[in-house]
């Protein structure tokens, strides 16, 4: 199915060699190679738009499951609000549509010097330039008892599918009366805004059918990304059912006992009738093993190109990446994405680049008809990336107002995962 | 590729005398465009977030200079029409305008 976009590229060149335009046509016949590590929504949109900007590149695109189930959203799965499967989305349209060579395997390692990508089940793919979007990693070491089969128990549904499934099927068992517990991380962590949405939503699954219980946030932090915003909606619509306990007056999280079901902090052990831990993260595994991370834990990057800072070569989007004031979301990860993608087709086509345009945009549901936007602009400066500009949702807005961000909010997933995993019209 | 070479002919910039100018607005044209399609859908859909075809590149021009002045509220597109110049909204309205004759069901 590749074949006609290249088909209808071989037409174009046709064209522009008449025209004169040589440095394309030359490109073209050197055949550059692109492989992408990771096919969530950075490695996705990364490869959608290097395929719709340079067709003359060969681009393969290496993600382990077959289909992607989105994070976003998945806080309305969890209580009941819709599918997984309206969640879930597949690589047809990026391969049928825009030729993407998708492969089913797990990348081993990056060869720099060779400059070869090693899959998983043996064969080495060679590159001109590779994309890494590997998502985040959990770190297990930084709370005591709590790993990766600990998970199995106590669910961090923080990458969504079995886990998200596992914690709601145990709400759904709980019984009404129950504490449901949430460890909230330390920063910084995939989607800032995300555990309080979690706990939100959850409240109002308990109000519809578990009246009586309640839930604990115990908090890594002392303050929480649109903190007013989200009080204001606990006392409108859950008063008394959510409690927020920040670092300063637990201690901090010290271990977690799976059999018990309980979270200990420095001051006090709470038991959960249900528990979500939500550990420290950093750069996926990929990333910390192939040499893309600092001591930070995440993998630094030039903050036009996002090719990495510690190998050439290399360009890491999404969680994976440090860049600077950007937070790790989907949209961030969508939007690195685009201008590395631009970026990567003027290096290996001689192609115009405009300067990137980077963007953070947050819908965050409060209730299901009561849902908060923000929209931050970005720009690279002296090697990081500043945030210029800031607008969000305010404490005193109309019903209205926040009934039709909720629409919004949904019209947007739409059109978003059209974006990432090729529906839309480009 | 294909979709934005049709878009060239179907707004009268035929590629055989293309220059360098024009390409270079086509690219940035579609390089901005990428943007708005994180938000808009660009197969002519819509829903609680309205489509931008359709629109001539007079009108799109003039909506994105209301959400710059804040003369229509929204946090999103205020922060986008503040990130670009006057140059790009032109650029990106005219790529957009040109894109809804290609659209199809
Ligand atoms: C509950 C929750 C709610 C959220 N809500 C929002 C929201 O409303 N808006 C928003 O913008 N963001 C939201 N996010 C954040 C968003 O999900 C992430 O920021 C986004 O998924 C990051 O994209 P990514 O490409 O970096 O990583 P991912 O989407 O996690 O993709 C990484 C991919 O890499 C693959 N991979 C890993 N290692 C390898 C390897 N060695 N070889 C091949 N493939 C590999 C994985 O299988 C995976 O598919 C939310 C997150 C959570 C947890």
């Amino acid at each position: 199915m590749k074949s006609w976009t290249r088909r209808e590229f071989g037409r174009s060149t046709g064209a522009m060699a008449l025209a004169g335009l040589g440095p394309r046509l030359a490109a073209s016949e050197s055949k550059a190679r692109v492989v992408v590590v990771g096919g969530g929504i950075g490695g996705a949109t990364a490869a959608k738009y290097l395929a719709v900007s340079a067709p003359t590149i060969e681009i393969t695109l290496v993600e382990p499951k077959p289909n992607y189930t989105t994070c976003f959203f998945s806080n309305l799965y969890l209580t009941g609000l819709c599918s997984l499967e309206s969640l879930t989305h597949g690589y047809e349209t990026l391969a049928q549509r825009h030729g993407i060579n998708v492969i089913h395997d797990s990348v081993a390692a990056v060869d720099p010097v060779a400059k070869t990508v090693g899959l998983k089940s043996g064969p080495k793919l060679p590159y001109d330039r590779v994309v890494v979007a590997p998502g985040i990693t959990f770190n297990y070491d930084a709370i005591a008892g709590y790993d990766e089969a600990a998970t199995q128990v106590i669910p961090h549904a923080w990458n969504a599918g079995p886990q998200t499934q596992l914690l709601r099927r145990q709400l759904e068992s709980m019984e009404d009366g129950g504490v449901f517990v949430l460890v909230a991380p330390p920063n910084p962590f995939r989607c800032p805004p995300a555990p309080y949405e979690r706990a939100s939503l959850v409240a109002y699954y308990f109000k519809q059918h578990k009246p009586r219980s309640r839930i604990l946030i115990l908090d890594a932090k002392d303050s929480f990304n649109a903190q007013d915003l989200f009080l204001d909606a606990w006392e409108r619509h859950y008063r008394g059912m959510i409690e927020w306990l920040p670092a300063q007056f637990t201690g901090g999280i010290k271990a977690i006992d799976v059999k018990e079901r309980s979270v200990e902090t420095a001051s006090e052990t709470f038991k959960a009738a249900v528990a979500n831990v939500i550990p420290p993260q950093m750069a996926g595994q990929f990333a910390q093993q192939n040499g893309l991370v600092d001591q930070s834990g995440w993998c630094p990057i030039d903050p036009i190109t996002f090719e990495s800072k510690l190998q050439p070569g290399t360009h890491v989007v999404g969680d994976a990446s440090s860049a600077g004031d950007m937070p790790k979301s989907a949209f961030v990860a969508n939007s690195q994405a685009k201008a590395c993608a631009f970026a990567i087709a003027a290096a290996l086509t001689g192609s115009e680049r405009q300067s990137p345009h980077l963007f953070n945009t947050c819908y965050t549901f409060l209730s299901p008809d009561d849902a908060v936007s923000n929209a931050v602009s970005f720009k690279p400066v002296a090697g990081t990336i500043k945030i210029v500009d800031n607008f969000g949702s305010q404490v005193q807005e109309s019903a209205e107002t926040r009934h039709r961000t909720a629409r919004e909010a949904q019209s947007w997933y739409t059109a978003f995962t059209r974006d990432t995993f090729g529906y839309a019209a480009f | 590729m294909r979709k934005m070479i049709a878009i060239s002919i179907a707004a009268g910039l035929l590629i055989i005398v293309a220059d360098c100018s024009q390409a270079a607005d086509r690219d940035g044209g579609a390089q901005l465009a990428a943007m708005c399609a994180s938000c808009h859908r660009l197969d002519g859909g819509d829903g609680g977030i309205p489509t931008i075809l359709g629109m001539s590149p007079e009108m799109l021009t003039r909506t994105m200079l209301a959400y710059r002045s804040h003369e229509r509220p929204s946090h999103i597109m205020r922060a986008i029409a503040l990130s670009l110049s006057d140059e790009e909204i032109a650029t990106v309205a005219r790529y957009l305008a040109a894109l809804n004759r290609q659209v199809r069901p």
